[in-house]
């Protein structure tokens, strides 16, 4: 499948924690826009339309997208919202422009951290009858995850401490000033440094089409694939220890791009990593480490930050963890990379970058993107 | 918004519900099911045929359940399938159209479902969660709810363009003779001026026979491409319009000697189709709309509805609906299948307004067809008035 209008990426700003700032949603939600749009290059004249990304439970709102509409410059405008996920926003926004309907989109999620209890708030969305008298939020659903990986691979746990270390390194050389959250409340087989507390966080991208990108001369990362795909609804219906929506989306990513070869395609990713088993489970669904490898790439160092493939080099969502906007927090960190603006976890001369964001239990929703400095993608 | 000569996006299928107050024999997906399968069936495919799905949820509040399209994905098939969730608010069910719309005009996909449904009369206090949209320190400490706000736009529009509370109940009076001709309508009851004017005051001018009903019931569609239908020679109606637009999210920006916009009228609204008049390069919709589905759940916005789409000067639609211009039979019938003041299942009512004007055009309206329409429009808003969706529909 081709896409009819060719569509990238032309800016991107970042709020990994806004803790202690005192703002309004409101105000953080205009400031990284305007972010956004600085970096860009265009003002909120040139936008098109939005798509923001925002979860009802966490703002302690019905119709989250209504209060954001004014901040973002939804009046006058044609705006959406996709609460299922932050990155749902991005493809949703990708797919308005690449309908050449669209020459731009502003793509925009946060996620607030003043509910009471977040935990509480996931808890609400187990079904009533089933589930809902279970201890089950987010964080107990990636454990559960964990403790099935666990059981069929010994050895796994000093892996997964190694990946989580890997990544907090990564985040305190990328955002020092950024004192890190500390742990969150682990789940039994998780280790409180596997899991980091929620902070509030925003990010917001810019999207423009081709004849965009010409006329205003911008600098731009062209989306050459681009799939999403989500798990069924029960947990109980999954088997945790695979991840069949993520090799899909994957197939439908990679196609497009033309990738044959991931491990080699790519020169950075950012790969979800609510816990690092998700991260190992991603390196396996995105076709650069089967987990009879894992060990080995992990002890050969082949994603650290000097490694053959750099993942999360901006420290991830082991680091800074705004839990409903980590997904499109990858997808602009590698748009940033491939921008050459990522700030002080640039790598060098990167050309072409893999974004994994995944949201809901256990790595429900599952959105891979392919971003590819000046050369010709699928949306081409 | 039409910048390029797109392929053309069909609707090929279509599912409703019978809406009624409770269903007691189906659980929430049961019903987001009920309507996919009459949806598919209508399309003659199986749920492999399809590729994508968009789920058309409004508030998580409103069922209960947070990010309730979760227990939804098997309801529509969508296991290791593209999936995503659309809100914003009444106007989901359209900007769900419209979004599986953008799937297959950006070359995405070919064959995609938008789906939903809602228990509306099951939640307990549907104002109670509505409240809830306002800003917590500024507007959500009023008395607020859908009615209030929109009986706040009724005094206004009345003040200024003279409309009284007969006039109002005159729409009442025709979309319940219309419901009763539209088996899926909740309330199918015709009802009179006299019963309208008589019935309980919820919000003045509001009362309680101006209001929708809160209804439970699901709804789905499959759109395809040009390509697919021609391929395998399809029965098909064409999308050839589709506009969204929005106001200000605080209802004092739109009050007071400082308003940015009138709440009398629906400026956004009138925005929003004149995007989808211009896509479909309708300039004169008076005349080149056959058929109205406008997304109305109180009596009194039907009329700055009507005035929003073209169908009527500012402050005309009272009288021209008096004279029976907006009944089948009259000149633009509106809402003939009864609207969203007859039927209210939030999460899926503005699509259900494309599905009956998709219906129309068809010729498949049954009961309540409207003779000869070929090409029609349909509208949802959302929000507190602030999210407005529009698209033509072409056979």
């Amino acid at each position: 499948m081709t896409y009819r209008v060719k569509t990238g990426v032309i800016g991107a700003a970042i709020l990994p924690c806004v803790t202690g700032i005192k703002q309004s949603l409101e105000e953080v939600l205009y400031d990284v826009t305007q972010r956004a749009l600085r970096d860009a290059g265009i003002t909120i004249e040139d936008i098109d339309g939005i798509v923001v990304g925002g979860n009802d439970q966490y703002d302690g709102r019905a119709i989250s997208i209504m209060a954001a509409s004014g901040s973002v410059g939804g009046v006058d405008r044609d705006i959406l919202s996709t609460p299922s996920s932050g990155e749902h926003a991005f493809v949703m926004g990708a797919l308005r422009v690449a309908s050449g309907h669209f020459r731009t989109q502003l793509i925009v999620a946060w996620s607030p951290t003043e509910s009471s209890s977040i935990s509480e708030v996931q808890r609400l969305a187990a079904d009533p009858y089933y589930h809902r008298r279970l201890p089950l939020d987010e964080m107990g659903a990636h454990a559960m995850q964990a403790n099935v990986l666990l059981a069929g691979e010994p050895g796994l746990m000093a892996l997964a401490r190694q990946v989580a270390a890997k990544n907090r390194a990564n985040g305190a050389a990328s955002y020092p000033e950024i004192a890190a959250s500390g742990p969150g409340v682990a789940r039994y087989p998780l280790e409180p440094e596997m899991a980091m507390a929620p902070i509030t966080g925003a990010v917001a991208l810019v999207l423009a089409s081709e004849d965009f990108v010409t006329e205003h001369a911008r600098p731009v990362a062209w989306i050459s694939g681009m799939g999403w795909a989500t798990e069924p609804s029960f947990l109980g219906d999954r088997d945790l220890a695979t991840v069949p929506a993520l090799e899909a989306a994957c197939a439908q990513a990679y196609g497009e791009a033309g990738i044959t070869d991931p491990l080699d395609a790519f020169d950075v990713a950012e790969l979800a990593d609510a816990t690092p088993f998700q991260e190992l489970l991603a390196y396996e669904g995105l076709g650069l480490a089967p987990r009879a490898d894992w060990a080995a790439r992990v002890a050969d160092g082949t994603f650290s930050p000097t490694g053959r493939l750099p993942v999360n080099l901006s420290g991830g969502a082991q680091s800074l963890n705004p839990v409903y906007c980590t997904g499109l927090i990858r997808i602009a960190e590698i748009a940033l990379q491939v921008l050459g603006r990522a700030g002080r976890h640039q790598r060098a001369d990167v050309r072409t970058g893999l974004a994994h964001a995944a949201s809901g239990d256990a790595m429900q929703y599952n959105t891979v993107v392919v971003l590819r400095r000046g050369e010709q993608g699928a949306m081409s | 918004m039409s910048r390029v000569s797109a392929p053309r996006v069909g609707i090929i299928g279509i599912g409703q519900s019978p809406f009624v107050s409770r269903r007691d024999d189906a659980s929430y997906p049961d019903l987001v099911r009920e309507a996919v399968t009459l949806a598919l069936h209508d399309a003659k495919l199986e749920m492999d045929g399809i590729e994508a799905v968009v789920y058309s949820l409004s508030p998580d509040a409103m069922v209960g359940i947070g990010n309730a399209e979760r227990l939804g994905i098997d309801a529509v098939g969508a296991r290791n399938k593209r999936f995503l969730r659309i809100n914003t608010g009444g106007a989901t069910g359209i900007s769900s159209v419209a979004a599986a719309y953008y799937h297959i005009a950006a070359g995405a996909c070919d064959v995609v479902l938008t789906a939903g449904a809602d228990k509306v009369g099951e939640c307990g206090d549907s104002q109670t969660v509505l409240n809830k949209i306002w800003d917590p320190t500024y507007e959500r400490q009023l008395p607020l709810g859908t009615i209030t706000m929109l009986a706040m736009s009724g005094i206004r529009y009345a003040h200024k363009y003279g409309m009284t509370q007969e006039d109002m109940a005159r729409v009442v009076v025709k979309n319940r003779w219309h419901a009763s001709k539209n088996p899926n309508a909740h309330l199918r009851r015709e009802t009179t001026v006299e019963e309208v004017m008589g019935s309980r005051m919820i919000s003045w001018p509001i009362k309680l026979f101006d209001c929708c009903p809160q209804s439970s019931g699901g709804g789905a569609m499959v759109l395809a491409s040009e390509r697919y239908i021609k391929e395998r020679n399809l029965d098909a109606v064409w999308i050839t319009g589709v506009g969204h637009c929005s106001e200000t999210y605080y209802l004092g920006d739109r009050m007071g000697t400082g308003f940015t916009a009138d709440h009398a009228d629906a400026y956004a609204l009138r925005n929003a189709f004149n995007r989808s008049y211009a896509m479909a390069g309708i300039t004169d919709p008076a005349t080149q709309i056959d058929v109205a589905e406008i997304y109305a759940p109180f009596s009194n916005t039907e009329f700055h509805s009507i005035e929003a789409a073209g169908l009527a000067p500012l402050g005309g639609s009272p009288a021209m609906l008096k004279e029976g211009q907006f009944h089948i039979g009259g000149r633009v019938p509106v809402n003939p299948s009864g609207g969203t003041l007859c039927t209210n299942a939030i999460a899926v009512t503005a699509m259900v307004r494309v599905a009956e004007v998709a219906l129309q055009v068809w010729g498949r309206a049954g009961g309540h067809q409207v003779a000869g329409a070929k090409r029609g429009v349909a509208s949802g808003n959302g929000g507190d008035h602030q999210f407005f969706g529009t698209m033509v529909v072409e056979s």
